[in-house]
């Protein structure tokens, strides 16, 4: 019977993603995922509406994007969205904070064990970091693997607004991992509070309770950015561009 | 007074003053307004939601409840029901809230005596962000993007209810298009969490070709949601008096034929894995909960159904477009795992239906009011109300809006809340490779509880 499977492999073909080896699709990242691109006719700060994360600063006419939620709020203010495939490079956002020394990220090789903690998320940053592990993504083909427990874990990925029920356990399984180790915060809720940065329930940004290494923005990132945020901080991939 | 969505759902909702709760009835939340104390209740006789003033007889579980719809970012809630278990040997144990099974921040203490699971209460707001008090005094249009992101895997219902009952207080008049266009969405999500389910199971079942074929399966309906909404989650989709983007009619064959597809697929996978009695023997008979506790509990969604409670508020409190087309009713009284899963089986396949239905039918009105058709007479009067049926049940929201149109009341009642103590009970008496099943099999969310 399992020959079945075997037999539905093949008429779908190989559904796994060719990133990093190229440039993901349209369909890898969303269009939902690419950041919002001041113009010049750009209205600073985003008309009369604002930007609800306050993402957008006036002062250096720069967008945040550790804050944005992708809303497209400011796309009526002359902010700009590539809905095309365009400059795909640009939607690969994830970058090193910085903490992350190089030569750390250069001791993790082929095997990377990976855990995440959500410190106050609303399940979908969870759900894209799990999504990893689908045929489309196939974290295990690079290496890496998730793991349940911190002794094991060479990055730990955080999601959500920090808690003040979370404070000390992310503190604790963050001092249980042993060296060396990297901290990637994933979603503008781990990067900034996100939406909930005036929430009663946020604490501060996952970086302030513990050092974090390498940020991947988005609401919520999709897999393949979550994906080179994991390589990044594993030495693997040079700090911009696509590569192995 | 109240506008509630009377307009919306054929006379689903009658306003009456109970002394208590008669024997069909089940009291679905609890909320203030305007200094008085009102209770929802489902009639599950006549189908209608009642809205009364807080009858005096209410039952001890639900002490647990309105507890939780009250609590505060910070406190944690303990969602005892009964008195403590003692005896010879038992020991609390405690899970979470994190390292184990579930990839959400949320915990349990569980009562044993080594092998057998005696009592279950679990612990929340470990991810309370406080979204009911985030929103107040803004307006509804930027209250929305904090109540999608209440749970991000129902936005779709969130997004959905608070702005229908944002739409009843203003008076506005929604388009048909957009109606439809959000009930697309909601079947969509409705999709994709029951394969997460599904998956979830098969993972617990060790059967990992049927979990990984599953979350393939998700994935098409993630890409879908993506290509056609913007949005892999659905966040963004709703505003205030319509939609933010319509389906062009070309889109609207394309996505009926992917979503037939996907459903196909899942069915035969479903037919070749419900044959295999390793996974059989881990759903049939699990974590039991019997007809009239999950009534009695008030258990709402696909896991009532499965204990035999005729409930789903896409028939009993029909919105737009919901009346004119055929949903069907899937119940099991199987009580246990396996009906469970059942329901949202075969609820894949019902909403693969509805789903054609609504892209063929789909009127041709605009996506958005108008802003002439904006009403502010009802302002600062009342709240109004909605229930939708999210992928994990029934998901009620009443809000308030002050006089210049702000929000300044939101009552959150979300399905995951009040499916914790039937979730606990179904765990009474089990053994504990039984806990991840009956998790899954109630399709729980701590982001959805805690909000
Ligand atoms: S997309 Fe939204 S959050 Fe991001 S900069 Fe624009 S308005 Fe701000
Ligand atoms: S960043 Fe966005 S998607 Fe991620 S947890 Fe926060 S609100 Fe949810």
């Amino acid at each position: 019977m399992p020959k079945i499977w075997i037999l539905r492999g093949l008429k779908k073909g190989i559904l796994t993603t060719a990133y990093p080896k190229s440039q993901p699709t349209s369909e890898e990242v969303p269009t939902r995922s690419l950041p919002p691109r001041p113009t010049d006719a750009a209205d600073w700060p985003a008309g009369e509406r604002g930007c609800p994360t306050g993402a957008i600063d006036s002062g250096d006419k720069k967008v945040d994007l550790g804050r944005c939620v992708y809303c497209r709020f400011c796309s009526s203010a002359g902010f700009a969205f590539e809905d095309g495939f365009g400059s795909r490079a640009g939607a690969m956002q994830a970058s090193l904070t910085g903490n992350c020394a190089t030569g750390t990220r250069h001791i993790f090789g082929r095997s990377f064990h990976v855990m995440m903690i959500d410190v106050g998320s609303c399940n979908a940053c969870n759900l894209e970091v799990l999504n990893l592990s689908n045929p489309y993504y196939d974290l295990s083909r690079m290496g890496i693997a998730f793991t349940n427990s911190p002794k094991h874990a060479d990055a730990l990925i955080v999601v959500g607004a920090l808690n003040q029920a979370m404070v000390d356990v992310l503190r604790r399984t963050y001092e249980s991992m042993p060296e060396p180790k990297l901290v990637l915060s994933v979603g503008a809720c781990a990067i900034s509070g996100g939406i909930f940065r005036g929430a009663e329930g946020f604490v501060s940004p996952a970086g302030d309770a513990i050092p974090v290494d390498v940020v991947v923005p988005g609401c919520p990132p999709s897999p393949v950015q979550i994906l080179e945020g994991l390589l990044l901080a594993a030495g693997r991939l040079k700090e911009e561009g696509v590569r192995r | 007074m109240s506008r509630g969505s009377e307009t919306l759902n054929g006379g689903g909702v009658e306003r009456r003053n109970l002394e208590s709760l008669g024997e069909k009835m089940q009291l679905s939340s609890v909320f203030q307004a305007g200094g008085l104390n009102y209770a929802l209740i489902s009639d599950m006789e006549t189908n209608k939601t009642i809205i009364s003033e807080l009858p005096p007889t209410l039952s001890e579980e639900f002490g647990a409840l309105l507890r939780g719809s009250g609590a505060e970012p910070g406190s944690p809630l303990v969602l005892e029901a009964g008195g403590r278990v003692e005896g010879y040997g038992v020991f609390e144990f405690s899970y979470g809230p994190t390292s184990w099974g579930v990839p959400e921040a949320g915990a349990f203490s569980l009562m044993t005596y080594g092998e057998r699971i005696l009592k279950v209460v679990p612990r929340l707001n470990f991810k309370k962000r406080g979204v009911e008090r985030a929103v107040l005094g803004l307006t509804p249009e930027d209250a929305l993007l904090f109540v999608e992101r209440s749970a991000g895997n129902f936005s779709a219902a969130y997004s959905t209810c608070f702005a229908t009952a944002v739409e009843d207080a203003l008076g506005l008049g929604v388009p048909s298009e957009a109606r439809w266009t959000r009930a697309v969405a909601l079947e969509l999500e409705r999709i994709y969490n029951h394969l997460y389910v599904f998956g979830r199971l098969a993972e617990a079942a060790s059967q990992n070709i049927a979990a990984t074929q599953t979350h393939a399966l998700r994935e098409r309906v993630l890409r879908l949601n993506s290509r056609h909404f913007g949005h892999r989650y659905l966040f963004g989709i709703n505003s205030i008096g319509g939609v933010r983007r319509g389906l062009p009619k070309d889109e609207r064959s394309a996505l009926t034929t992917e979503v037939r597809l996907v459903a196909r697929e899942f069915s035969e996978l479903v037919q070749y894995f419900l044959s295999s009695r390793i996974f059989l023997d881990r759903l049939q008979g699990t974590a039991k909960l019997t007809r009239k506790d999950a009534f009695g509990l008030g258990t709402v969604g696909p896991s009532a159904r499965g204990s035999g409670v005729q409930w789903d508020d896409r028939l009993t409190f029909p919105l737009e477009p919901y009346e004119d087309i055929y949903v069907n009713l899937e119940t099991e009284d199987g009580e246990d795992t396996m009906a469970r899963t059942m329901v949202r089986v075969r609820e894949v396949e019902s909403s693969s239906i509805a789903l054609r239905e609504l892209l063929d039918r789909m009127p041709s009105d605009g996506t958005k009011s108008g802003p002439d058709r904006r009403r502010a007479d009802g302002l600062g009067a009342g709240f109004s109300f909605c229930r939708v049926e999210s992928p994990s049940g029934d998901l009620i929201q009443v809000v308030q809006l002050d006089g210049g149109g702000r929000v300044s009341g939101l009552h959150v009642r979300p399905p995951s809340l009040v499916n914790w103590l039937p979730f606990a009970r179904s765990l009474e008496g089990t053994v504990f490779t039984d806990f991840q099943f009956a998790f899954e099999s109630f399709g729980l969310s701590f982001a959805d509880s805690d909000r």
